[in-house]
């Protein structure tokens, strides 16, 4: 719409709530971010206490209210802030775009507040181009989430996005408001960053501030800790699930704990992840893009193995890179999406199944790739041997998670069941506790018998 | 030895406990039922070898399935008097639950909630009291605003939105990321017609299970 202000003697283009929500929502439909993540659960304390007027609930999550045809779920508003950007990075979606559009904070908030009323969201995800400077955009970011907060009283699910180069003190700030930050990396090292985002210094502008993160949050919640001790009145968090499993599965592990009071596996991995802190409950997370540099698997597995010891990274997130037209990397390749599955495999065996990276190595391919196919099967080739099985009467709970379709719930079920005496005595038992057998049978002894191969019906 | 019990009950699906709460949600279920669970052993209950084991696990599914879905699928509105209000397709008994999840996110308010499935109005205020009418939602929602004074804070967040997200739902497709075996399964048959689902959704896709709680023509 084109206005004359004849104060200015000039015409102004505006550009209407709708139109804005179009171009930044295309521009952030990139971004990825667990989008049924939770921030605490009900035995947690709420950051906001629990006054009537507050608005929204974190707790319940994991509901997807709508799914795009793609089949993603959208539970979370993750539309940009702005798309003015001073960065020109290779694979952006923002480079091509003609608008450059901002909304204010006020027309944000509202916009959000409007469709949460609705049941179409769970809560919020906030990210951004860099208008002029970091600290000015994120400034603008910090106040839509204030007014969020409190004029609108909002205390649901908020995931900010940091951006690179942003000041310790608004991130302080963003600490005290948001339940997950995230910091992009998106490549594994500071060279293959200078490939695609020349502007970004990997080190100051993203390194050191996923540091700060971390060094904010556990000041904060170890004095949190200490004064919420000291007040008998105010109990704090009752154990939490992973807490409680931890306790009743003693897993053989020098565990040690760090400077901040946190007990860490030998890995340096924190031992418990959701560990129903006051503040930031959801921890930091980052997203790397696939294949728009020359980084191999390795190099994000690696990364992501420092992350998860250095700054208790709570996941990190996968985007197969996409030539999107009128960018420098137009004519490049798009990443197949079978690859960042596979890494989403890894990650998982390296964060949940605290598989050693040392393993991992072993089962890549010669260019330091992920080979085909599930990469706990490969790891379970490697560590059984041909004709190695294991029997899940007498398997140890490491054991049993090495198994390709036992997970975490079904090895914790077995050894829990052999605790109070009870044997598994055929397949069926094994299928009714949650095991997939097709991809665990040739692994198993099940009370003497073998799957059988096909060796069996050779002729003799 | 109850201790243990207990520990063990979430080994596999639904404990006794839990079902013998839940179960009389059912819209099918009756006294003799409930009896025949009483009186049964909890690991007979819990293997779905047996025939009645499987139909109460399969009447506890159908209770949280609906409940979830109506939970994902429920589009409210909020007038400027601090009135939320939809409709719902609840054919369990299981509207506690359903208001509960709203009044947790919207406490300052008051929830009306149209089951279309019973034609029935059912109400939780600020204080979490539950009350039920038979009266439409159009003229029930008029009558409890006429009570209530007109809040700016409400009146700043409720208007119609349905193009909002009509404009933000249809921003977010990616194209080279489209998965239809999964859309298939989640999208429902009258998804065309819901807000923020208009273009962009094939009409063929459907998924008929889903149905019941999209289509809420009363």
């Amino acid at each position: 719409m084109i206005i004359y202000c004849k104060k200015l003697k000039i015409y102004l283009i505006v550009v209407s709530t709708l139109e804005k929500i179009r171009i930044l929502g295309e521009n952030g439909k990139y971004d990825i971010c667990a989008s049924t993540s939770s921030s605490r659960s009900e035995s947690a304390p709420n950051l906001f206490g629990n006054s009537v007027n507050w608005i929204g609930s974190t707790i319940s999550a994991g509901v997807c209210h709508s799914y795009a045809p793609d089949g993603r779920c959208i539970s979370l508003f993750k539309v940009l802030f702005t798309n003015k950007c001073i960065y020109d990075c290779k694979y952006c979606f923002t480079n091509v775009c003609k608008k450059r559009v901002s909304f204010t904070p006020e027309e944000y908030a509202r916009t959000f507040m409007k469709l949460y009323s609705m049941n179409v969201l769970e809560g919020l995800f906030i990210s951004s181009g860099i208008c002029g400077d970091a600290d000015e955009t994120t400034k603008q970011m910090l106040e839509t989430v204030k007014l969020l907060r409190f004029k609108y009283n909002f205390r649901g699910y908020i995931h900010f996005k940091c951006l690179p180069g942003t000041s310790y003190y608004l991130l302080k700030e963003a600490v005290q408001l948001a339940d997950r930050i995230s910091v992009n990396l998106e490549a594994p090292t500071k060279e293959i960053l200078a490939e695609i985002a020349e502007q970004k210094n990997y080190n100051t502008d993203i390194i050191k501030r996923q540091r700060w993160l971390k060094e904010i949050r556990n000041k904060h919640n170890t004095k949190a800790r200490k004064i919420m001790d000291e007040q008998k009145d105010n109990q704090f968090p009752k154990q939490s699930k992973s807490e409680k499993n931890s306790q009743k599965i003693k897993i053989e592990e020098d565990e040690w704990t760090d400077e901040w009071g946190i007990t860490r596996r030998s890995t340096g991995y924190k031992k418990i992840r959701w560990d129903g802190a006051p503040i930031l409950n959801s921890g930091q997370t980052t997203q790397m893009v696939l294949g728009a540099g020359s980084e191999t698997d390795f190099d994000i597995l690696k990364r992501l193995d420092w992350a998860y010891r250095e700054i208790d990274l709570r996941r990190g997130y996968f985007s197969a890179f996409t030539p999107i037209k009128g960018t420098p990397l137009e004519r490049k390749q798009a990443t197949p999406l079978e690859r960042e599955h596979r890494l989403y495999q890894t990650d998982w065996l390296l964060r949940l199944y605290h598989f050693p990276i040392k393993e991992i190595k072993e089962i890549l391919t010669v260019d330091e790739n992920l080979p085909k196919g599930d990469p706990k099967l490969h790891l379970a080739r490697n560590y059984f041997g041909e004709n190695g099985k294991i029997d899940p009467n007498k398997a140890t709970y490491k054991d049993l998670l090495r198994v390709p379709g036992i997970g975490l719930t079904s090895a914790r079920r077995i050894i829990q069941l052999r605790r109070d005496n009870l044997i598994v005595k055929s397949r069926a038992q094994l299928h009714s506790i949650g095991v997939i057998l097709k991809r665990a049978d040739p692994f198993l002894r099940i009370n003497g018998h073998v799957q059988k191969t096909l060796d069996v019906f050779k002729p003799i | 030895m109850i201790k243990n019990q207990k520990n063990y009950s979430r080994l596999f699906g639904f404990s006794k406990e839990e079902m013998l709460t839940n179960l009389p949600r059912h819209s099918q279920c009756n006294p003799n039922l409930l009896l025949k669970v009483q009186n049964t052993s909890e690991s007979i209950l819990k293997n779905n070898g047996s025939q009645f084991a499987r139909k109460i696990n399969r009447m506890l599914h159908e209770i949280f399935r609906e409940l979830e879905r109506n939970r994902q699928f429920t589009r409210t509105n909020l007038n400027n008097h601090g009135v939320l209000y939809g409709k719902i397709t609840l054919s369990h008994q299981s509207e506690d639950q359903l208001l509960k999840y709203f009044h947790n996110r919207f406490p300052n308010c008051f929830i009306c909630l149209f089951n279309t499935i019973k034609n029935e109005t059912i109400t939780m205020n600020e204080k979490a009291k539950i009350q039920k009418f038979q009266v439409s939602l159009n003229k029930f929602v008029q009558n409890i605003s006429r009570n209530r004074p007109i809040t700016p804070y409400f009146e700043d967040i409720s208007m119609n939105n349905e193009e909002i997200f009509q404009e933000f739902y249809s921003s977010q497709f990616i194209a080279s990321r489209e998965n239809r075996k999964y859309f298939k399964k989640m999208i429902p048959k009258y998804a065309m017609e819901m807000p923020g689902m208009k273009g962009g959704v094939e009409y063929k896709f459907r998924n008929n299970q889903l149905d019941k709680y999209i289509n809420k023509k009363n």
